[in-house]
């Protein structure tokens, strides 16, 4: 990934790994190779670090309340599911 | 990142609610909709971006969750077959309507070609603590990178990263192997990863 890191075949190998990484899904050993790797080569570093940040912006994301009016409006739908061969609805509540 | 040690199978805390209500107490029902409702509004509108899309998405899931709760099987949790069904609805959805179209992402085209795009030093964006890098604008910023990834990149970093299910229950949900959603879940936080790269970039 950089003409300074000697090792390309190694930063390419880690890149295609870093959510695997991220996400605890590697065996021990897979672990400590990125680990060394990202020890030694600034740009896989930077690549590992930046993608921890997105994940976790992403989990942060906006959470909206659902408008009242809204539930109001679901609610009326569902009392309002129509009854097949005699099967009742949840009816209102 | 070593595996953490595997966590026992959790019991299904709806599904005696389930067989309640399929046991004949339809009225139960709105104890699911005032439970999952919230979950539900904000999934759908990650996937959508806008409110009508989002209440048509919410109801129809609804919906389909009644008429079709009686198949419920108890072999997965409740809450992954309502989301199959939410994640149907919602690409039904969008295919009705405009978005992003369905192109595939490359592993390629997110590693640096150019010398001059590898980076050299860690940015702050990377290292600051996180609620200084959060705001409002980035928020919408981050809402359109997601929306513009093709659907079914979308639906999985979605599940996994704003919705916080595990590799195995969205692969469940979506119906595709663990090591497809792997996939797709890495190019889709590389490109969202780009997008937020950009921002600050243009910060600067």
């Amino acid at each position: 990934m950089t003409s300074e890191c000697q090792d390309h075949k190694a930063c390419l190998e880690m890149f295609e790994k870093l959510s695997e990484y991220l996400d605890h899904e590697l065996d021990n050993l897979t672990c400590a190779d990125i680990e060394k790797h990202a020890g030694e080569c600034i740009s896989c570093k930077v690549c590992l670090e930046t993608l921890k940040r997105t994940i976790e912006v992403c989990k942060h994301m906006e959470f909206r309340t659902v408008p009242a009016s809204f539930t109001a409006r679901l609610k009326d739908a569902i009392g309002n599911i129509p009854q097949p061969d005699g099967v009742q609805g949840p009816g209102r509540k | 990142m070593p595996i953490p040690p595997s966590r026992k199978k959790k019991q299904d805390k709806d599904a005696d609610l389930i067989r309640a209500i399929n046991s004949g107490r339809h009225e139960l029902f709105h104890e699911l909709v005032t439970k999952y409702q919230q979950n539900l509004y904000n999934f759908g509108f990650r996937m959508c971006g806008n409110v009508q899309d989002t209440e048509d998405i919410v109801q129809d899931t609804f919906l389909n969750v009644f008429r079709y709760l009686k198949d419920f099987r108890y072999e997965t949790k409740f809450k992954n077959w309502m989301y199959r069904i939410a994640t149907s609805t919602c690409i039904k959805k969008r295919r009705r309507s405009k978005y992003a179209p369905d192109k595939e992402l490359s592993l390629d085209d997110f590693i640096p070609k150019d010398p001059s795009n590898i980076p050299r030093d860690m940015p702050n964006w990377a290292t600051l603590p996180l609620d200084k890098v959060l705001n409002d604008e980035l928020a919408s910023h981050i809402k359109e990178a997601i929306l513009a990834l093709p659907d079914k990149y979308r639906v999985v970093i979605v599940l996994r990263d704003v919705e916080g299910f595990s590799t195995e229950e969205a692969a469940q949900i979506l119906n595709l192997t663990p090591s497809n959603i792997k996939v797709r879940l890495h190019r889709a936080r590389l490109y969202v990863r780009e997008q937020l790269k950009d921002y600050f970039d243009d910060d600067k």
